[in-house]
């Protein structure tokens, strides 16, 4: 025989349990939701290369122009003096 | 009063309703496990590493771990057994590198076997790390006349002449066209030489000011490194690279495992995720344990010279000391260890 307090107890556990399998269905149904909205799409990979590329072409334009200048002797020599300063003074 | 209530206090509770939430809740948590199914330990690993320190803040331990966290990752994600080595810089050591631009035919062996050691995503694009520029030979001129020439000379009155760095007067060339190099039905052609193009490995490197996390930094050895993890993907280091010698990961890398080096390191060639910086770390998976940077021993023609600036016996000091050189971008004091010559 069930008494009144043992069917209230009931009722609050059903709650309780509906709350925590509505809350799963939440969390679960957000989770489907971001892998299938995240997963990379045809466009979303020729946006990628277009990216890509975009930057690629950046480069092109720097080199267009450009002057190479032969290092004297003596620079070379200053370069290389400055260089190990640099590394023995971090080093230091 | 609400069905809620009323319900609670009745106890009177629609058995249908009750029946389609349970079955509603057991699917979706079946769904979930699904999803999650398979690679419980893979995404533990990326948790954990989305909350790690800077590598070079951690302690010895947390080092060990955030290693072993990544080997069982990619062994899992790639289904070889990789190993992820955080062997440190090598003691007096400053790597400088040299390229003969006169040798170099353009043929991008480098640039394939640069993608193929460091993992670099192979499709959708294909990102690398070495760019080789087909160019005009235009005025290029490798003759040694007025080589010294260029410098205010000394009159009567004293010298007071400004110094204009370099032989301004007679650069080795001024480029014309340049263009980005695919597929030439053969090289090299008439008329071009190749420029490859990788990151100089800057003595002043402008990319370490920029980043506002330092995620990349500069080594004792003279290599600029990225800490993949810390890295947030502001990507201000591109944007300050004059060199153009960064490449983001725009998407999720496509690294298919057959393709995947499995011997990596932590700063080098370990795979990395979307959203983070990666360049040229001179293969330092490779020269930490003395072995050449994988462009090199790929070239076919000998272009390329790699060698420890420290020692005057080394290749790219003879270089200096003996060749004509020039660098890239020079007049922008970035001092590159990457220097360009002439056989």
């Amino acid at each position: 025989m069930i008494n009144e307090k043992d069917e209230k107890v009931d009722v609050s556990k059903r709650m309780l349990f509906k709350r925590a399998v509505a809350a799963v269905g939440v969390v679960a149904t957000a989770g489907v939701a971001k892998t299938l909205t995240t997963a990379p799409t045809d466009s979303d990979k020729s946006k990628n290369r277009a990216r890509y590329e975009s930057e690629a072409r950046q480069q092109e334009r720097v080199m267009l122009q450009k002057r190479y200048v032969v290092m004297t002797d003596d620079e070379k020599k200053q370069m290389v003096n400055e260089i190990l300063k640099n590394h023995y003074q971090e080093l230091a | 009063m609400s069905d809620e209530t009323k319900e609670r206090e009745t106890g009177d509770v629609d058995e249908a309703r009750r029946d389609l939430l349970k079955h509603m809740g057991i699917a979706s948590m079946a769904g979930a496990v699904a999803l999650t199914a398979g690679s419980a330990d893979a995404e533990a690993a990326v948790f954990q590493e989305w909350f790690q320190s800077h590598y070079e803040l951690m302690s010895e331990e947390e080092k060990q771990e955030c290693i072993e966290r990544l080997e069982t990752r990619y062994t899992e994600e790639y289904g070889k057994k990789t190993t992820v080595s955080n062997a440190p810089a090598l003691k007096d050591v400053l790597f400088g590198y040299a390229l003969d631009i006169q040798k170099c035919i353009g043929c991008r062996t480098c640039v394939h076997a640069c993608v193929k050691e460091n993992n670099q995503t192979r499709y959708d694009p294909e990102i690398q790390w070495i760019k080789v520029l087909k160019m005009e030979k235009g005025n290029f001129s490798f003759s040694e006349e007025k080589l010294d020439k260029g410098y205010p000379e000394t009159d009567r009155l004293g010298n007071f002449g400004i110094q204009v760095g370099g032989n301004a007067y007679s650069p080795v060339g001024v480029s014309g066209e340049t263009e980005r190099y695919y597929e030439p039905e053969k090289v090299p052609e008439k008329d071009s030489f190749y420029f490859p193009v990788q990151c100089q490995q800057c003595e002043k490197p402008p990319c370490v000011k920029a980043c506002p996390v330092r995620a990349t930094f500069r080594e004792p050895n003279g290599v600029v490194v990225i800490d993949y993890n810390w890295c947030i993907g502001c990507r201000m280091c591109q944007l300050a690279c004059p060199y153009e010698a960064r490449r983001f990961n725009w998407g999720e890398p496509n690294l298919p495992p057959e393709d995947m080096n499995p011997k990596t390191h932590y700063y080098g060639n370990r795979p990395r995720m979307m959203g983070v910086m990666e360049k040229c770390t001179f293969c330092l998976q490779r020269t930490r344990e003395g072995r050449a940077p994988a462009c090199l021993e790929a070239c076919p023609v000998g272009a390329r010279k790699f060698g420890n600036l420290l020692d005057p016996e080394s290749d790219v000091r003879k270089i200096l000391a003996t060749k004509k050189v020039f660098r890239f971008k020079e007049d922008l004091n970035t001092y590159p260890k990457f220097f360009y010559f002439m056989g």
